[in-house]
């Protein structure tokens, strides 16, 4: 084919087309849709559905005409209507089943194999909930995408199809919702934020397809963004113990958006972690509000503690077995130590230093939660460092995993370590070339209890408390393994590691007067005193036996008395 | 019988307000230790008479110390330098206590202001007096306020260390004491070295008397 003919088909076709274009743009209606407009036009022209919604049908003419489907007559679309027919009564269900009714002659034109062209179309449409077309693209006001696109904003653009219920199934067999409520993107803090300023590759020109495993998968990813905005709360997550917890595949792990929320984020309240911590510690949150801290919240008072400010917010870090908690009553309650020294003091001098060796040796909560259970809790310390020795390097140095550590720990098999598998653990670690000892901390058995603060008269203060072998505190011992991110493991021990004369040496600086003493002592004590005593009987008893010897001898020297 | 101010006031109300101190110590050393068992005072009340009197102690240690070393009679505490002398003097008194008592032979050691002690008495007096209650003060202060004292507790190994330390002393001192007064006993009469303690008078039997019998 030489360029003429090229050039004289190219003319033909432009010459066929622009007068339709022409037509359409000018918004030239047809004869039918002219009368169909002459009662449709009306405003007030409405249809009760059998739902009782209102259906108005009225069609805005102008609105029809500058459409891109203003060429065409009624009755392309609505095939039961032309200029010759019009059917009186039409029982219409619902405005949603009129809309997908409606929208099911669109796939004239636009076959599935044209809708489905663009993935995420194709997969919206095959939804069973989608929305019909009529829904995202309207009816007699349908405009080209570009058109439709142009005057709206990102966020109003993605609306027109996420204000819809939609769904994308999950490869767990979930179906995630994809409706967003756009009344509650308005309430939030991020209202005037365009979609994609969270939802990083997604604008009025892009919508890739993503593929999540689950729900929680979608939330931990989506939480991921936030960061972009929030690089500092972000990094301090990065440390925090959820972020550990979550890099090891704990998928409960809370992220950004469990405690913010996502579409309904809003300013960050004081009181934000009473609702959003309260969604996995339930059962501490419950015990907090049982709390003298709570009730001060309640009355109004400015700095009564509440969750982050004892825990920190986005840092939130493990702090069982630490002095972290202590140091923060401190913060708030500055004279605590001077308020202990006054009756917490030993005669003749009130020196400060023996109220907080109290301090450091006893857990806050174990006196100020009423009807705590403690135990004391023996934890590794590295003695180079001046830290704790982690779990890790218990296991490497002794050659075991989680798993195999009991075993070779408690090495009679019967629950607990015991004095001799106490010492023989140290014992070991220290030939492998560790320099370790076990500290020592009397604290609350559950978490719960630390949070249950009382108000001050009804504090343990009686010293028997502790003070006594049959302590109630001393009842639960617990060797604690601390790993280097600070999460604990408890192993049980018996009451007698701590009475134990093998450990003098391990557990050398935690000493409880009256409650750990040595049981080895007692017996030495008893034969001591009794030796004592039998020496002084049994000499006594000698010089009585004797004492005819000695008067016979006195009288033999000294003459007849 | 001849009198011998043999037990200066000094050394008397030192005596006196230490024996006073070391029961005072041990029933309430007992009352802490045991108070599941002892159910005398609170453990409060225990604590408190404990501290106060352990400083009392060390006030009355600081008397003996300084009566001792400035009158140069911590002389009469030192045995001899001769150990061969020592063995024999100390075997000797040991045989009076083990037999010679029985039997009605004299005590080999006659006390005197400059030789107050037989060398048994002069080895123990001085292990008490210069290691064991130094010893004892020591452990008791550091377990008197561990946090004040941490770096001399951690010197010497912890706290439950020291505290080993301090029982080991207190039940050598409880058992100690019934051997002491026991031994108090055994004078010319059953009262005469306890009656010479609050007087400060020994009283000795002559030379050519036998010994009197006492049980």
């Amino acid at each position: 084919m030489d360029n003429r003919k090229i050039a004289l088909i190219f003319l033909v076709i432009v010459f066929m087309i622009i007068p339709v274009y022409a037509n359409a743009t000018k918004g030239t209606l047809s004869d039918e849709a002219k009368m169909c407009l002459g009662c449709h036009s009306i405003k007030d022209m409405t249809k009760a559905l059998e739902s009782k919604e209102i259906l108005s049908l009225y069609i805005g003419g102008k609105e029809f005409s500058d459409s891109i489907h203003n060429m065409f007559s009624c009755s392309g679309c609505h095939p039961d209507i032309s200029m010759e027919k019009h059917p009186l009564v039409k029982k219409i269900s619902s405005k949603k089943e009129y809309s997908k009714n409606a929208s099911k002659v669109c796939k004239n034109c636009h076959p599935d194999q044209v809708l489905k062209k663009k993935p995420m179309h194709g997969s919206l449409i095959a939804q069973p909930k989608a929305p019909a077309c009529a829904e995202c693209h309207g009816s007699h006001d349908i405009k080209r995408i570009a058109e439709l696109k142009a005057p709206l904003t990102e966020s109003q653009y993605c609306l027109i199809c996420h204000k819809y219920d939609i769904s994308i199934p999950l490869k767990s067999g979930e179906f995630l919702s994809l409706y967003v409520d756009e009344s509650v993107i308005r309430r939030s803090i991020h209202s005037k934020l365009q979609c994609g300023a969270c939802h990083a590759g997604f604008s009025k020109v892009e919508h890739p397809i993503r593929v999540f495993k689950s729900k929680r998968d979608h939330s931990i990813t989506a939480g991921e963004g936030c960061g972009k905005c929030h690089p500092d709360a972000q990094e301090q997550y990065k440390g925090s113990i959820h972020h550990i917890v979550l890099r090891e595949n704990n998928l409960k792990a809370a992220v950004c958006i469990d405690c913010h929320g996502s579409h309904s984020a809003v300013k960050v309240d004081k009181n934000l972690g009473l609702i959003s911590c309260d969604k996995c510690h339930g059962d501490v949150n419950a015990a907090y509000k049982l709390s003298v801290h709570n009730a001060a919240r309640i009355k109004g008072k400015e700095d009564a503690p509440i969750c982050s400010t004892c825990h920190k917010s986005h840092d939130i870090e493990v702090t069982a077995m630490t002095m972290k908690m202590k140091d923060k009553c401190l913060e708030c309650h500055k004279d605590a130590e001077k308020a202990h020294k006054k009756w917490l003091s030993n005669p003749p001098f009130k020196l400060s230093s023996f109220a907080e060796h109290h301090l450091n040796k006893v857990a806050c909560a174990l006196c100020h939660s009423p009807g705590a259970s403690g135990g004391v809790y023996l934890c590794l310390y590295d003695q180079k460092t001046k830290k704790p020795f982690s779990k890790e390097d218990v296991l490497k140095l002794l050659g075991t995993d989680s798993a195999g550590l009991i075993g070779k720990l408690d090495t009679n098999r019967d629950g607990s370590i015991d004095a001799p598998e106490l010492w023989n653990m140290v014992k070991q670690l220290n030939e492998k070339g560790a320099d370790v000892t076990l500290t020592a901390r009397m604290d609350v058995r559950k978490g719960t209890e630390a949070h249950q603060i009382a108000v001050k008269k009804e504090a343990v203060r009686e010293c028997e408390r502790c003070h006594r072998t049959d302590s109630d505190f001393f009842k639960e011992v617990s060797v604690v393994l601390l790993k280097s991110d600070g999460r604990p493991r408890f192993l049980s021990a018996k009451q007698g590691v701590l009475t134990s004369v093998l450990s003098i040496l391990p557990v050398s600086e935690f000493y409880a007067l009256g409650s750990t003493r040595l049981g080895l002592l007692d017996i030495v004590g008893i034969i001591a005193v009794l030796g004592g005593i039998a020496f002084a009987l049994g000499h006594i008893t000698i010089r009585i036996i004797t004492s005819p010897i000695r008067s016979l001898r006195k009288m033999g020297k000294g003459g007849k008395e | 019988m001849k009198k011998m101010y043999l037990h200066p006031i000094p050394v008397r109300l030192w005596h006196w307000i230490n024996a006073a101190c070391f029961i005072l110590l041990i029933i309430t050393g007992i009352q802490m230790r045991y108070g599941d068992i002892v159910k005398l005072f609170s453990f409060e009340t225990a604590v408190d008479i404990h501290s106060w009197t352990g400083f009392i102690l060390i006030a009355n240690y600081a008397i003996w110390f300084f009566f001792y070393l400035f009158t140069l009679k911590i002389r009469i505490y030192i045995p001899t330098l001769n150990p061969i002398k020592f063995a024999k003097e100390s075997i000797t008194q040991a045989l009076f206590y083990g037999y010679g008592i029985f039997v009605g032979n004299p005590n080999p050691h006659h006390p005197t202001p400059d030789n107050k002690f037989n060398p048994m008495q002069k080895v123990t007096y001085l292990m008490i007096m210069a290691l064991l209650i130094p010893v004892q003060i020591i452990t008791g202060l550091l377990l008197w306020d561990p946090k004040f004292f941490s770096k001399f507790v951690n010197l010497l190994g912890g706290i439950k260390i020291v505290d080993t330390i301090h029982v080991v002393l207190f039940i050598f001192f409880t058992a100690f004491i019934f051997v002491h007064v026991y031994l108090a006993t055994l004078g010319h009469t059953t009262f005469a070295h306890i009656k010479a303690m609050f007087t400060g008078y020994e009283e000795e039997e002559e030379e050519h008397e036998s010994p009197s019998i006492s049980i």
